[in-house]
């Protein structure tokens, strides 16, 4: 028995030596077989492949050792106006990450050591007259290039190794519409997919196809009135200024060379109508492809399927998270997606619902929503006046925000933040808005209000990614909002807003390790390895259209939190 | 609606005669004056942060009971704040802004 032991073990220790040796390797081209193949030394894509897993194979940091865990190295970006949002990458041993204002720096993964860093020039006078703006969630690798997008509505490649400018794309007229990037890029196949802000800001939200060799746009799919057909969903017009976008990065599937993307709300977020909202208020009908989950092929654009979970939005509970969790079960090749509603969707790779299950409790904005085909039962749609008993549940900040998840296939749970709370709002008869203009188009005023006869609070939740059926869960006084990671070394950690991140053993919800990053967190959270050393890096720093909430409500620490600051900050074994 | 617009152009042309007003950031029309409602502009626009229609603090600190003079509000919403609040002197032309000056100064708790 001993004797077998002791072989396994050799044998691990071969195979975890022959994987950690490839992250000394020379630099290899980031492509798209590399990133579905999702070496675990690196982290080449938003999610961290095109699984959405948002999960590191790597163990060395593992819940036996994770006590040891100290910080290796910071790095502090400066000017993080709204704090920092960003998911960093790696590839090689080398770290890639944005602060606000769409600055990028390259860094050595193991020291911290900047290689080069690249500081766009804006359109200030623009930035100033922006909401949501100006922090920056990432970039994307590809072809020996490094892709971010910018408030002022360009793409830019910069070459991978120097950091010079390779290309420059304008392709939003944020001069015209106030809104521009501030998602991460998606590459794939040559291509780069970037989608623009939108929502509350009248326009026709685009998502673009840019190459990624030249810069030059490939295509253009418009999340407000895309088709003909959804043109006849958007009475009186109101197309022309519907909102929409897809400010997060969904993901690619290879198999059917198909792009997955979560698109924004329509405007104004809150509509008069009443119950007649297919004939009657600001945007009359269902307002396709807003609040929908779309499959688009990656060549051409065109739309291949799609599934809108809010028909008709009128909560503000859009589908822009940009994970999509890629799953083999039975058989089945599933894709889910959670909704900023709290309701997480189940999809086939055609986006036919499988099932929909709930990962918050305080969820009234409709009495359910059909698990066998996604129909909302008895749905809430205001009339102007207010909405106070009860009220609105969840708040506008979602039972689920636009950071990710984590899938760990190991364990087979899906580690996700539910928020619980709610709103009381005035809803207000507007005036249609015709033309894209430079104000904003809610039509509602509101405050945060408590679940009814509860309090607010936060909760990381392990559950079955299909199923919904939950193992354990950890609470917090207010939601966190950053994204979570688990590893394969059975670890779960957690940035909260407060400033702790926690690890928690994957299995049990045990908390095994915490320390203070000294500032809230709202960002990534990834995993990587150089010359055979595991790290865990996480963006700490606080402000923006969420966590801009807090100090209002949560007073405590949130009163003399800064929000224009922020730090990356790396951790590795001691 | 006419007698409403015939009154806005009349109250526009008083307001540019008797304090000098400058002109408009933005071109108005008389439809856009004719519609103009400070309840609306509100819930569309600044509601976004400031709670409660401005009573309480939110993203944005209340406004209901704010102590800073007509010129310190006229400012801020002009150039807005770095990192806090945008700047609306593209958006919004005089008269609108000391409709929105008004508006907050009438703030009442609810």
């Amino acid at each position: 028995m001993r004797k077998r032991q002791n072989c396994l073990a050799s044998l691990a220790s071969v195979a975890i030596a022959a994987a950690f040796s490839a992250s000394t390797a020379s630099a290899q081209s980031v492509d798209t077989a590399r990133i579905e193949s999702g070496g675990q030394n690196d982290w080449l894509t938003n999610h961290g492949s095109y699984k959405s897993y948002n999960y590191s194979p790597l163990s060395q940091i593992n819940a036996s050792n994770v006590g040891n865990l100290g910080v290796a190295w910071i790095h502090i970006p400066g000017k993080s106006t709204r704090g920092l949002q960003s998911t960093p990458l790696v590839a090689d041993g080398v770290l890639y990450y944005t602060g606000s204002y769409s600055r990028v720096f390259a860094l050595k993964g193991d020291t911290g050591e900047v290689l080069w860093s690249y500081f766009p020039e804006l359109d200030e006078a623009l930035v100033a007259r922006q909401t949501h703006s100006p922090y920056n969630r990432g970039v994307a690798l590809g072809e020996g290039k490094v892709y971010v997008g910018t408030v002022d509505g360009r793409l830019i490649a910069l070459d991978m190794k120097s950091g010079k400018v390779a290309w420059d794309t304008k392709l939003i007229d944020s001069q015209k519409l106030t809104v521009g990037f501030t998602g991460a890029p998606l590459y794939a196949k040559g291509t780069v997919i970037i989608g623009s802000q939108g929502g509350e800001w009248p326009g026709r939200g685009p998502i673009f196809a840019v190459d990624a060799a030249t810069g030059k746009k490939k295509w253009e799919f418009l999340t407000v009135a895309g088709t003909d057909d959804a043109q006849k969903t958007w009475g009186n017009d109101s197309w022309r200024t519907g909102g929409g976008g897809g400010w997060m990065p969904g993901t690619y599937d290879s198999e059917t060379n198909t792009i997955l993307w979560g698109t924004a709300n329509p405007a104004p977020l809150y509509d008069w109508s009443g119950a007649d909202y297919k004939t009657q208020g600001a945007r009359p009908g269902d307002n396709l492809y807003t609040t929908s989950v779309i499959a688009l092929d990656l060549d051409s654009g065109k739309l291949k399927s799609y599934h809108q979970e809010l028909p008709h939005d009128a909560w503000d509970f859009d589908s822009a998270v940009g994970e999509f969790l890629m799953l083999d079960r039975d058989g089945q090749k599933l894709v889910v997606h959670p909704n900023k509603s709290g309701f997480v969707f189940v999809y086939d790779r055609n986006l036919g619902v499988k099932n929909v299950w709930r990962l918050v409790q305080n969820i009234n904005f409709v009495k359910d929503i059909d698990p066998k085909t996604g129909e909302l039962i008895g749905r809430r749609d205001f009339t102007a006046g207010k909405v106070e008993s009860p009220p609105l549940c969840p708040y506008i900040g979602g039972g689920i925000s636009w950071n990710s998840g984590s899938y760990n296939p190991k364990t087979g749970l899906y580690y996700k933040i539910g928020q619980e709370w709610c709103m009381t709002l005035e809803v207000q008869k507007t005036t249609p808005v015709v033309a894209p203009q430079v104000q904003l188009n809610i039509g509602a005023d509101f405050k945060m209000a408590p679940p009814p006869g509860g309090e607010i609070y936060g909760h990381l939740d392990a559950r079955d990614p299909v199923t919904g059926a939950k193992k354990w869960e950890v609470r917090f006084p207010e939601p966190p909002i950053a994204s979570v990671l688990s590893t394969g070394g059975n670890l779960v950690f957690l940035p909260d807003a407060r400033g702790t991140i926690h690890a928690y053993d994957a299995d049990s919800g045990s908390e095994l390790w915490s320390h203070s990053d000294g500032t809230g967190h709202q960002g990534g959270i990834i995993s990587y390895a150089v010359n055979g050393k595991q790290y865990i890096a996480v963006t700490a720093g606080f402000g923006g259209m969420l966590s801009d909430d807090y100090a209002a409500n949560f007073g405590g620490v949130f009163k003399s939190m800064p929000r224009d600051d922020g730090a990356l900050i790396v951790y590795s074994l001691k | 609606m006419k007698l409403k617009y015939c009154a806005a152009v009349v109250l526009l042309a008083v307001l540019v005669a008797s304090q000098g007003i400058a002109m408009p950031a933005r071109a108005q029309t008389p439809e856009d004056l004719a519609n103009f409602d400070v309840n609306q502009l509100f819930a569309s626009t600044c509601g976004f942060c400031h709670s409660d229609g401005g009573r309480e603090a939110g993203k944005g600190p209340q406004l209901m009971g704010d102590q800073h003079d007509d010129d310190f509000l006229r400012n801020r919403i002009k150039n807005g704040k770095q990192g806090a609040m945008p700047a609306f002197g593209g958006s919004f032309n005089e008269q609108q802004i000391d409709a929105i000056i008004i508006y907050i100064r009438d703030l009442k708790p609810r």
